[in-house]
């Protein structure tokens, strides 16, 4: 019994709750600035590019090119960040954090204004409105009447996104939708060939696509690639689809049908906004990917009249890469921009389609 | 308002038999349960009744014609089900308004309804609320609302308690009884409550694995069960229930023997209800094993020539500790003989 009286009655204990808030305190703020300093590190290799490409886009003159305009940048920038992240764990309150952010700000956008404000330009933007500049570059002889105005790498490029994000969605969540509530003969060898179908690199098949493609008449066309890049995308997507409709209950279902609805207007009034998330996901990721696609096309389409973005990017950095930095990496700010747009407006949407496929 | 009526019934899911044999008819206007534990058809029964599932076998009818082959959609049915599966995406009186959608009611005369219906189980001032922003009770309201809105011929109930806290639980019985006779509607209500079967239904029907056990009130249950299993699962605390052989007019139970009134012979069950046996001084001999004070009365458990035996004394204060020694009698029409190997009740008495 002796243990059962030293069980019962511990030493007692000279607790300071103050220092020991003190201290657990201390620890959750290390920690976290250890974290936040971590994180930086990691994502400066990233971000450093992203923002060279813009400084360039902005300040290069054909020619060379220097660096001398990014580390003075950089030198205001990087300083105003660490300022801010030392502001942000010593303030508690939101709204004074606010305004000290917003000081801040001003001083490094006056600060970059006074050191390279006279170095700034849009010249390297004129290509948006001038659709012959690499001729003006290079001469005619070289690259005469090869380049396309931006704008119909642009409208190109979207019809295929669009297209495409309106192909995997429809058909994703069709698919989906029947794959997650019906049973049928060989539902799980059809899972499973899904699956597989995705774990091969969509690239070795590009000879016999071409071929395909070429015989059913829908080479260097915009439709050909669509219908290329869905056929290979759709498996992922029907599955992340099914994730969702598995994790929308069937008594819903079932209480709309005993309420009067037919089972399309079960799915279309009841099912369908239940896995909004999902869809909105997938378009933007269907979107995103198709906007990004450079292998397929740089195969499939020929013509100029055909190209889309990337196209076009990869054939400017081509002809003028060494002669004129900033147009090229103009072009690519363009390039980037309706993704980053669709991620930045989207990012909430986007984190939860890994929940629903963790789900089904 | 209708007449239901099951005749010969049967589901199969492949293999298993989910429900088989079931014929049960319901008079129009009455209120029905159906009780079981897990797994004994019960929720399958519902989702036949409902047009969701279609039968293997059998006939659904109700008011004598025949609704097989009619779609979910068009048999008119409410259903509240345990999740109460309300539409996350529409507000409460979109909710409620939902099923008049599909009849072609005039927009303002299908919001007039549902506000009605809405007063009728009193959630008129959440209907511009989301389901998510409802507490339980609140969504059960809402999902009984919608189910009755329509003006269901049938009302089907599947657990609609059992997501509720015990005071919640208390009220809603009162509440769906309450309305139950205000509409006047046929309603069947699925349970594994017994407690919930007996307060709310005018009568019970228990199945198990599939078929039905036996239906009638309440009291029908508890005072004639016709089987083992009906004796066993009404009741609480549960039947004592022992295992003999008959034979020459006496089951030997345990170490124990008893005479019989009427002669049977082979493997029997005696069940007595705990309450029914007393302590007094000329009786079978038995030493208290356990007190459990539950307020009202107070359960004891004792040991006795027949085994392990629980019985029942007004409380809430034990007359008797543990250790005891006490002698334990019944009055011969509280002994319950049913037959082992069929699990039927006997028509037989153990001599007094």
């Amino acid at each position: 019994m002796a243990t059962a009286d030293t069980l019962a009655k511990p030493p007692a204990p000279a607790l300071n709750w103050q220092t020991l808030a003190h201290s657990g305190k201390r620890r959750r703020s290390v920690s976290q600035s250890t974290l936040l300093a971590f994180l930086v590190i990691v994502s400066l290799p990233i971000i450093l590019p992203y923002f060279w490409m813009v400084v360039i886009s902005f300040t290069a003159r054909t020619g060379g090119i220097s660096t001398d305009v990014l580390w003075t940048a950089c030198a205001v920038i990087v300083p105003a960040v660490l300022l801010y992240s030392v502001i942000h764990a010593s303030l508690p309150s939101p709204r004074l954090r606010l305004v000290a952010g917003a000081v801040l700000l001003a001083i490094a956008c006056a600060l970059l204004i006074a050191l390279i404000g006279d170095r700034l330009h849009f010249d390297n933007y004129r290509f948006l409105w001038r659709a012959n500049v690499v001729e003006e570059i290079r001469s005619k002889a070289t690259a005469g009447g090869q380049f396309p105005s931006v704008w119909t790498a642009f409208r190109n490029s979207l019809v295929l996104a669009l297209s495409q994000t309106v192909i995997i969605i429809t058909v994703a969540s069709l698919a989906g939708y029947y794959i997650s509530r019906f049973a049928f003969r060989g539902r799980e060898a059809f899972l499973q060939g899904m699956l597989v179908l995705h774990a091969f690199p969509a690239m070795t098949l590009i000879i016999p696509i071409f071929l395909i493609l070429y015989w059913v008449g829908l080479l260097d066309t915009i439709v050909g690639v669509m219908l290329v890049l869905a056929t290979i995308e759709l498996p992922f997507y029907v599955f992340v689809m099914k994730g969702f409709f598995d994790s929308v209950p069937w008594d819903i279902e079932m209480s709309a049908m005993t309420d009067g609805a037919t089972r399309r207007q079960a799915f279309r009034l009841v099912v369908l906004p239940q896995v909004r998330v999902g869809l909105i996901a997938v378009s933007v990721f269907a979107f995103i990917r198709a906007w990004e696609e450079y292998i397929f096309v740089r195969t499939f389409l020929i013509e100029n009249k055909n190209w889309v973005m990337s196209l076009y990017l990869f054939w400017v950095a081509d002809d003028i890469m060494g002669v004129d930095y900033g147009i090229v990496a103009a072009v690519s700010v363009f390039y980037v921009l309706p993704s980053l747009l669709l991620y930045v407006f989207c990012q909430k949407y986007l984190t939860q389609m890994t929940i629903g496929g963790i789900k089904g | 308002m209708a007449r239901i009526e099951l005749k010969n019934l049967r589901k199969d899911w492949g293999e298993a038999v989910a429900v088989t044999g079931l014929d049960l008819s319901i008079e129009d206007g009455a209120f029905v349960a159906v009780l079981g534990p897990s797994g004994c058809g019960k929720t399958t029964t519902l989702l036949l009744l409902a047009g969701i599932y279609s039968p293997s076998a059998g006939e659904i009818a109700f008011d004598g014609a025949r609704v097989n082959d009619v779609e979910a959609r068009d048999r008119n049915i409410g259903i509240v089900f345990q999740s109460y599966a309300l539409y996350p995406n529409m507000n409460v009186l979109q909710n409620v308004m939902f099923p008049l959608r599909f009849k072609h009611v005039e927009p303002a005369e299908a919001e007039r309804r549902a506000r009605e219906i809405a007063a009728l189980v009193r959630i008129d001032p959440l209907l511009e609320r989301r389901p998510s922003q409802l507490s339980g009770g609140q969504q059960q309201r809402v999902a009984l609302a919608r189910a009755l809105v329509k003006q269901p011929h049938l009302l089907l109930l599947d657990e609609p308690l059992s997501n509720l806290d015990a005071s919640l639980r208390l009220s809603m019985r009162t509440e769906i009884r309450r309305i139950q006779r205000e509409l006047g509607v046929t309603t069947i209500l699925v349970t594994h409550d017994q407690i919930e079967a007996t307060t709310m239904a005018d009568r019970i029907v228990v199945m198990n694995a599939g078929r039905i056990e036996q239906e009638g009130t309440a009291e029908d249950l508890y005072e004639r069960p016709e089987t083992l299993f009906v004796a066993s699962f009404i009741g609480s605390p549960p039947i004592n229930l022992f295992d003999g052989h008959a034979e020459s007019g006496a089951i030997k139970i345990h170490q124990g023997a008893m005479a019989l009134a009427t002669p049977v012979n082979g493997p029997v069950v005696l069940g007595i209800r705990p309450e029914s046996l007393t302590v007094n001084g000329s009786g079978m001999p038995a030493r208290i094993v356990a007190v459990e004070p539950m307020g009202r009365e107070v359960l004891y458990t004792a040991e006795s020539a027949l085994g392990i035996i629980r019985f029942l004394e007004a409380g809430p204060d034990a007359r008797h500790a543990e250790d005891d020694n006490i002698a334990l009698s019944f009055s011969p029409d509280d002994g319950l003989l049913f037959d082992k190997t069929s699990g039927r009740r006997l028509d037989a008495r153990v001599a007094a």
